[in-house]
């Protein structure tokens, strides 16, 4: 077994304590624990039910260059284990977020990501460039499920050259921060878009975004949401989330930060075994809003009793069967 | 500030064939709370359903035992689990959310409109304003007889009700804005009122419409899908008159569910 290497600022470990800390390429959390973007609001909303300085992280709203409203209500729909949303992307924008939202963030001891989105290539690299060097922000992360108006309206993470370009052209104009791109699931090989991020220069990968998916409403003969459909959330996604990790894992050398319908430490600990270095939660926030710090206590809890002294060691220990392909075999 | 912990479930009571109402032990909320406001409220443990359910705060018992009281119908599946939970279940519930009314304004005889379920949001309203020496009346509408729950909490307490139904089961035949013609029209005197109505969403938009072309104030309490109840989901949103950049939507579970009528378009 490798004996785990001393954190930074890593507390002095007695009998049974356990280190949580993990370093994703050029980012280390004090631990794997990152609270999703659009799940979290900009972090201040969750002070009444928890210490901020006790996640590895959290993941802002969308932010675009202006102000967006989003789209007319139903926005949510409830689905088995899951929700579908269709907010349509309502942020304050980065201005706001930089003038009103950030400065109150800088006395918490966490690691804040901003997230980041636009319709063209051109806002993209404009909201990096403003966050570039914003002081207390800790990494971006693109959100390239967003609708490319230059291509039809075709998200821009399911073409593997759209990838490549946008991330390059983020990584010229934000040069000071850790790059997170975070990959759509609705795509036929989550790996080529995973190897064209790496290839445009991102430090790390999150995934998945939500999947596509819709809600009829049989009485009406009408979709639920008025936007026809929307993204699924929620513990119905974690076998297909679980997957597109190990797959990534597998095939690109990156970190990853895996997410997926995760609402327990069991969770997040098969993520982290599947190749995940970090997770992040989302729509758990929504029905428990303590449950981040609870799944880094219970993390903590598991790796006591499993005499894990340090949780980094789990990342990708996967046991694969002999002879086990890369691809899947049909099923 | 909301509070986040389970709730032991006191006293569980069937009113009728579908309306319960439910007992839950939180010294915190029941400090905390105000009328208007509500809970997120697990309904069971587990992912079935996945999201909490809001509840208006139906009553905090005077009692002082740091009891919150919920009046609910069950409409789906997350009400009919909620109604199999019995005395010593605990229920993971967060609370006291939004705003609350505000208090009517001085001079001002309250009017409450309530339309079906929308009745669980008044008696804690009333409790208060009992004690500050206001004297509220209900025009209530519901579907048919059955749907009328809650008559003797405000019939012990001397409120005047006026009731309507659509099948004419009880009351008058109709639906409450036909209560509340006369009223905004000055029967009953000079006397100025206040209108806080809760109910489905084509009863607000018609009331608010009235007590607005009336000049009558008036606070709505608006229902929406609420997955978070905190503000961070944005999806509970409600239209509201479009401004220069376009269309407009406000959060139901932080920046309401109380509105003033005329600055939403529920
Ligand atoms: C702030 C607020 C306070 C509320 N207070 C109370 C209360 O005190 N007592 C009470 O009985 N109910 C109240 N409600 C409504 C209650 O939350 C819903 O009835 C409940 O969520 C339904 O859950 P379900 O799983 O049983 O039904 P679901 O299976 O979710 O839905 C069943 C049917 O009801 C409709 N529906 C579900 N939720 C709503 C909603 N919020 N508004 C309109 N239609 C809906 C669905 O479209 C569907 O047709 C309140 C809602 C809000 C937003
Ligand atoms: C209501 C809602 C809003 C979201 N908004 C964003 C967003 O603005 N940017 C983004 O990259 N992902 C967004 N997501 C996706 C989540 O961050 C996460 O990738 C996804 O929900 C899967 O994780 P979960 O199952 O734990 O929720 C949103 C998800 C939800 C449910
Ligand atoms: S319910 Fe989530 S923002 Fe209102």
């Amino acid at each position: 077994m490798k004996t785990p290497r001393r954190g930074a600022q890593g507390a002095p470990r007695g009998a049974g304590a356990v280190d949580l800390s993990v370093t994703l390429g050029p980012l280390r959390l004090k631990n794997p624990v990152v609270a999703a973007s659009g799940t979290f609001g900009y972090g201040t909303e969750f002070l009444p039910y928890l210490r901020l300085s006790d996640l590895g992280g959290f993941v802002t709203k969308g932010l675009s260059l202006k102000p967006r409203r989003g789209n007319a209500p139903p926005r949510t729909c409830e689905t088995p284990a899951g929700m579908l949303n269709a907010i349509g992307l309502a942020n304050v924008g980065v201005e706001a977020f930089l003038d009103e939202k950030l400065p109150a963030l800088r006395r918490h001891d966490t690691v804040v990501i901003a997230n980041v989105f636009g319709e063209t290539q051109d806002e993209y690299v404009a909201v990096a460039r403003r966050l570039n060097g914003a002081p207390g922000l800790h990494a971006i992360e693109l959100n390239l499920s967003c609708p490319n108006t230059d291509k039809g309206g075709i998200a821009f993470g399911v073409s593997p050259p759209v990838v490549r370009q946008v991330v390059a052209a983020v990584r010229r104009a934000a040069p000071g921060l850790p790059l997170i791109v975070k990959l759509t699931p609705n795509i036929t090989d989550i790996a080529v878009a995973a190897r064209a991020a790496r290839e445009g220069g991102a430090d790390i990968l999150s995934l998945v975004n939500t999947f596509l998916g819709m809600a009829v409403d049989l009485k009406a003969r009408r979709p639920v949401l008025d936007n026809l459909a929307g993204g699924l959330s929620g513990p119905a996604i974690k076998p297909l989330a679980l997957y597109m990790v190990q797959r990534v894992y597998r095939e690109v050398d990156l970190p990853i930060m895996g997410m997926g319908g995760i609402s327990t430490a069991q969770d997040a600990l098969e993520f982290m075994v599947a190749g995940s270095a970090a997770v992040q939660v989302g729509t758990v926030n929504f029905f428990d809003p303590k449950a981040s710090v609870r799944i880094v206590r219970e993390i903590a809890a598991w790796c006591r009793k499993e005499g894990v002294r340090a949780v980094r060691e789990i990342i990708g220990a996967l046991r694969l069967p002999p002879g086990a392909p890369p691809a899947p075999r049909a099923v | 500030m909301p509070f986040d912990f389970p709730a032991p479930v006191v006293r569980h009571q069937a009113i009728n064939r579908d309306h319960f109402l439910l007992t839950l032990e939180s010294p915190r909320v029941a400090r905390a709370a105000r009328p208007g406001q509500f809970v997120m409220l697990r309904t069971r443990p587990g992912h079935d359903p996945l999201l909490r359910r809001p509840m208006s705060i139906y009553r905090v018992p005077p009692s002082g035992r740091g009891q919150v009281q919920i009046l609910y119908k069950v409409v789906g599946s997350g009400t009919r689990y909620l109604s199999g939970q019995a005395a010593g279940a605990r229920l993971d519930m967060l609370g006291p959310l939004g705003n609350g009314f505000r208090p009517p304004r001085p001079g001002r005889r309250p009017v409450l409109v309530a339309g079906g379920i929308g009745i669980a949001i008044f008696p804690f309203l009333v409790d208060r304003l009992l004690r500050r020496g206001s004297r509220p009346i209900l025009l209530y509408g519901a579907r048919c007889r059955g749907d009328l729950v809650a008559l003797s909490y405000f019939q012990a307490r001397r409120v005047p009700v006026r009731l309507v139904t659509e099948d004419g089961s009880a009351g008058a035949r109709g639906l409450v804005t036909r209560l509340l013609e006369p009223i905004l029209g000055g029967e009953g005197g000079e006397e100025r009122c206040e209108l806080f109505v809760c109910g489905p969403s084509p009863m607000l938009r018609a009331v608010g419409a009235l007590a607005v072309e009336a000049g009558v104030p008036c606070q709505l309490a608006l229902e929406s899908q609420m997955p978070c109840g905190i503000g961070v989901c944005l999806g509970c949103v409600v239209p509201c008159p479009a401004d220069a950049d376009g269309p407009l939507y406000r959060r139901v579970c932080t920046e309401g569910p109380i509105f003033e009528a005329g600055t939403v378009e529920p």
